[in-house]
């Protein structure tokens, strides 16, 4: 019966090529860029960049969103080659460091108004929307690999995909994106990550079952 | 006999490649490493077709395998997944027909020690092992399990579910 089977196998064997995690990786990024771009048209740049001179909070929150895109993404594309022994915690550092900023954001509003807290709303609606959308087309090419791959974990790696996503999606956002504000910062990214997370959790697991 | 991860490696290199008399190389020396793999946990009954299943999922994913990393690692890996998917279906078979063929320590049983589906099941807490191990692996009914393990029903249903979880988180880990 064994060997009835393994024969089949063999007669069924077509070459194939190895993953390329880089090459998702690298659609994922040309995606995002793709978003960024779009977005400058569409709703133009912010002024401290139109100038020349990017605000010391426009820096932080663009470096912290994309290195948790790029360490979820780096994990959860490297999930699709399955390895008893492997460790790969990058996103787990790169999730704590991002969290310091909510953290912060809660902190400085229990100090203010809960008024000042809640404004800029439909600005930071638009942050969200926009973050989203571009955060779902990132994760385009990584759910692509994770289909063609054998993910151990579907669940991880549809928080990962999402996490990955909401981080490049905020990222490409945030280049249009004029407030400073910590609490803002706080609150509104950190909903655009997380819905993208929860979406990735809800929907990718089943996209990449085997 | 079964080839060392250097030759297991090579040959699925080549199998990549549409190489199909390594693959079927390949395939007979996976089968038998399966066989042992699955034996320390599973019933005799229930090893061909899991070794069967494996084979298939190592057929539909071999593209996910990266010559430049270990074989055996990866392979121990979707053995695992299809194992803990195993589990999660119900079925029943004798405790005496358990068997246990790490004997010596070759090279192989060292990995096989690394990587065997038992550590598992040391990972998770005690409780959910139990339940698991004594409803789904030796096939006791849930009542039978509450009985010998102390465990009210609710609670073994409970453990079930939260350790095939766990298993499933912990189907990379050492």
């Amino acid at each position: 019966m064994r060997d009835f089977q393994i024969q089949q196998l063999v007669d069924d064997l077509e070459p194939v090529a190895a993953l390329k995690p880089n090459r998702s990786m690298a659609a994922s990024l040309a995606i995002m860029t793709a978003v960024l771009v779009v977005i400058m048209l569409w709703l133009g740049p912010r002024n401290d960049i139109m100038i020349g001179k990017p605000d010391t909070m426009f820096l932080l929150r663009g470096g912290t969103l994309l290195l948790l895109g790029l360490a979820n993404a780096y994990g959860v594309l490297a999930m699709a080659s399955p390895s008893v022994g492997r460790h790969g915690n990058g996103w787990k550092i790169a999730l704590a460091a991002a969290l310091l900023f909510p953290l912060a954001a809660l902190i400085v509003a229990l100090s203010v108004s809960p008024a000042d807290a809640m404004a800029a709303t439909e600005t930071g609606l638009q942050c969200l929307r926009m973050s989203v959308m571009g955060g779902l087309a990132t994760a385009i090419p990584m759910v692509l690999h994770l289909r063609r791959g054998a993910p151990t974990s579907p669940e991880r790696a549809g928080w990962l995909t999402g996490l990955a996503a909401g981080g490049l999606g905020a990222f490409a956002y945030s280049f249009h994106c004029p407030d400073n504000s910590i609490i803002y910062i706080g609150f509104w990214y950190s909903l655009a990550v997380g819905v993208c997370a929860v979406s990735g959790r809800l929907v990718v697991p089943r996209l990449i079952r085997w | 006999m079964i080839a060392r991860e250097e030759t297991l490696r090579d040959l699925m290199a080549r199998s990549q490649q549409g190489d199909k008399q390594a693959y079927s190389v390949l395939l007979e020396q996976c089968s038998l490493w399966l066989s042992r793999f699955f034996r320390q946990k599973i019933a005799a009954d229930a090893v061909d077709d899991l070794v069967q299943d494996t084979l298939i999922s190592l057929h539909r994913k071999r593209a996910s395998y990266d010559p430049a990393r270990p074989f055996l690692p990866w392979l121990a890996a979707i053995a695992r997944y299809r194992w803990v998917d195993r589990l999660r279906q119900t079925y029943r078979h004798a405790t005496s027909e358990l068997q246990d063929v790490h004997g010596t320590e070759s090279h192989e049983d060292v990995v096989g020690a690394q990587i065997s589906i038992a550590r598992l099941l040391d990972q998770i807490p005690a409780g959910q092992a139990e339940a698991i191990r004594l409803v789904k692996i030796d096939g006791l009914s849930v009542a039978e399990a509450c009985t010998k393990s102390g465990q009210s029903e609710p609670l073994i249903k409970v453990n079930i579910h939260r350790g095939l979880k766990r298993l499933t988180m912990l189907i990379e880990s050492e």
